[in-house]
């Protein structure tokens, strides 16, 4: 159990790290506009950085967003199914998370070879695009772990819902 | 009907079964994108997409304003901006017959605009307005469906979240957006204050006055709110005047509220972190949606969905405008179930090649800024919509004591008001298209 928590808290911590790099992007992009609003030269190629940045930033959140179940979904209609139902719904939903995370790692490393054959560069600062890719791959790997969390605490809710449920009565949630 | 357009069908009817069971609706999208793809033209084409399609997609220059707004709209949250701009309204309006109500309607609205999701600002209003409307002894049923309706009207005014969105996905200018929100929005805003007006003279016992605020109390809770004003005076103005573009204004706008709060002493270090993890699930949640919406499109444009549902209903008879209204008839009904945001990065890829085949006597360009102005309006009206109004499930777990049809009696006057906006803005698309008019020159 001790790993899981400390896995938990480096997916904390990966997304913090995401948003200091969202504010170091704020920064410098509030810089470069007022360079331009008052002297006409804003920071060289500052949306490249921008662009590159910002990717980085948003696959450092998903992890976390997973691990807090933020992905939005849609309860009106499984209003009054049962928490054994529920349950089975949400390993469904935790099981396709962990399916796209990892084809999603398989193909993006895939891309990140790509990148470094062909040797793509950005058009101003001339930053080779596949340098963004290494913290994007450790952000998937996160996101798989993040997945089989809460896959398995939805078959953990399943299986304490097994023992009870002879006693309780399925409850509204 | 050729087999893949059936495929594409089929793909819509499980991509509804799997949001209605729960699976995340990004991870829905994603699953029938991505699976329907593969069943249209095998694995090779997804998977040599998926390389490099959501880094394309994260890494799009006009979408990093949308992180940068999600940060601004936590701190400013933390900063306390909703009591701020309740307590100043009040002081100005408290006094009079309803006026406490209106001044929830303009919280709502200034807190709405940044903090970009209805939910979000029906409860937090909620938390502050309804207590006291609550000691000044309102009827239940104007104080819950004010804060209700009032939790709506935020949306669309700038810097709306929802709308950097839908300019992306129709590939409209942000700014000019930007500018064609703001005199709908404000229209909202005075239609509402005169709702409840009309609501106080027909019965004058539902909103007491308030005691009246003095002029030193007046001019402290007008101060408080002038920095955040003159804040966002700057983003909005900048990019209305062409001073900068949409991401470098979210930046500024973030960094001056951060700086703000940080020297007022109303974020903390701990706020400042929970901000950021508020930040990492909004943004990760937003962007998710979207590498699903990507896909989704690759699998309908391949099964030629879209087009052939213009073709349809192009060739059914309909006048456009009877088009219009069946489409946003069906985006209120979906609005009910979804939040707003979801709702348009579903609906606009199908809608959106309907509407800009009719003619409705103006160019592209305007049809495509008038009928998003419309569709964000009536997204946000199936949040309180009965029997499912979302927006008054939000109110009704924050005053137990108040029944939930209370709520959406109270709730009617602003959603008829709102179906008046919607007819004005139809009639006289003036509205939406005069201020980007004149201030594009």
């Amino acid at each position: 159990m001790g790993s899981i928590n400390s896995i938990r808290k480096l997916i904390r911590l990966w997304a913090l790290c995401g948003g200091f790099i969202l504010i170091g992007i704020i920064l410098m992009t509030a810089y470069s506009a007022t360079l331009n609003l008052l002297l006409n030269a804003p920071v060289a190629g500052d949306f490249e950085i921008v662009e590159m940045g910002v990717a980085i930033a948003v696959f450092c959140f998903l992890p976390f967003c997973q691990l807090e179940r933020a992905n939005v979904s849609v309860d009106i209609f499984t209003m009054k199914a049962g928490p054994k139902t529920v349950a089975l719904m949400s390993i469904l939903a935790s099981t396709i998370a962990v399916i796209f995370a990892s084809l999603l790692l398989w193909r993006m490393s895939l891309g990140m070879a790509d990148y470094r054959e062909y040797e793509e560069y950005t058009a101003i600062l001339s930053i080779p695009i596949w340098m963004a890719f290494p913290p994007i791959l450790f952000s998937l790997f996160l996101l798989i772990l993040a997945s089989l969390i809460t896959t398995a605490e939805s078959f953990q809710t399943l299986s304490r819902l097994k023992v009870d449920g002879k006693l309780k009565k399925p409850e509204l949630t | 009907m050729d087999s893949s357009f059936i495929i594409g069908l089929a793909g819509i009817a499980v991509l509804i079964i799997l949001i209605a069971i729960r699976v995340p609706i990004a991870y829905s999208m994603l699953v029938v994108g991505i699976g329907g793809v593969t069943i249209l033209s095998g694995p090779a084409v997804i998977l040599s997409q998926l390389k490099d399609l959501a880094y394309a997609q994260f890494s799009i220059y006009d979408l990093s304003v949308v992180p940068m707004f999600v940060l601004m709209g936590s701190l400013a949250t933390f900063a306390g901006l909703s009591r701020d701009i309740f307590q100043a309204a009040n002081a100005w309006l408290g006094r009079f017959r309803g006026g406490v109500a209106m001044s929830t309607v303009i919280a709502c609205a200034g807190f709405g605009s940044v903090c970009g999701s209805s939910l979000a600002t029906a409860s937090t209003m909620g938390k502050v307005a309804l207590p006291e409307l609550k000691r000044l002894k309102y009827s239940p049923a104007l104080a819950t469906g004010t804060v209700a309706a009032g939790g709506t009207l935020g949306i669309l005014i700038p810097p709306s979240i929802v709308l950097v969105i839908y300019a992306i996905i129709v590939e409209a200018n942000i700014a000019t957006m930007f500018m064609a929100a703001l005199v709908p929005g404000l229209l909202a805003v005075m239609l509402f204050v005169l709702t409840i007006s009309i609501y106080v003279l027909i019965v004058p016992d539902a909103g007491p006055p308030a005691e009246k605020t003095g002029f030193t109390e007046t001019k402290k809770a007008t101060l408080a709110v002038f920095p955040v004003l003159c804040i966002f005076g700057i983003v909005i103005g900048g990019i209305y005047i062409g001073a900068f573009n949409p991401t470098p204004a979210a930046a500024i706008g973030a960094f001056l509220i951060g700086l703000y709060g940080a020297i007022r002493k109303k974020i903390s270090w701990n706020n400042f972190i929970e901000a950021l993890l508020e930040t990492a699930k909004t943004s990760g949640m937003i962007y998710l949606i979207l590498i699903g919406a990507e896909t989704l499109k690759i699998f309908m444009s391949r099964g030629r969905v879209p087009m052939e549902a213009a073709e349809l209903m192009i060739s059914s008879g309909l006048s456009p405008y009877m088009i219009m209204v069946l489409l946003l008839v069906a985006l209120i009904i979906l609005g009910c179930f979804m939040d707003s945001l979801s709702m348009i990065i579903l609906a606009i890829p199908f809608f959106w090649p309907v509407i800009s085949e009719l003619n409705f006597g103006m160019p592209e360009d305007s049809v495509k800024i008038w009928f998003g102005i419309i569709s964000l309006i009536v997204v946000e009206l199936g949040l309180i919509t009965p029997p499912v109004g979302l927006n008054v499930f939000v109110i009704k777990s924050l005053s137990d004591d108040v029944p939930i049809s209370e709520t959406f009696k109270g709730v009617m006057p602003f959603f008829l008001m709102e179906l008046v906006r919607v007819a004005l803005i139809i009639l006289f698309p003036a509205i939406v298209l005069a201020l980007p008019k004149f201030l594009s020159g």
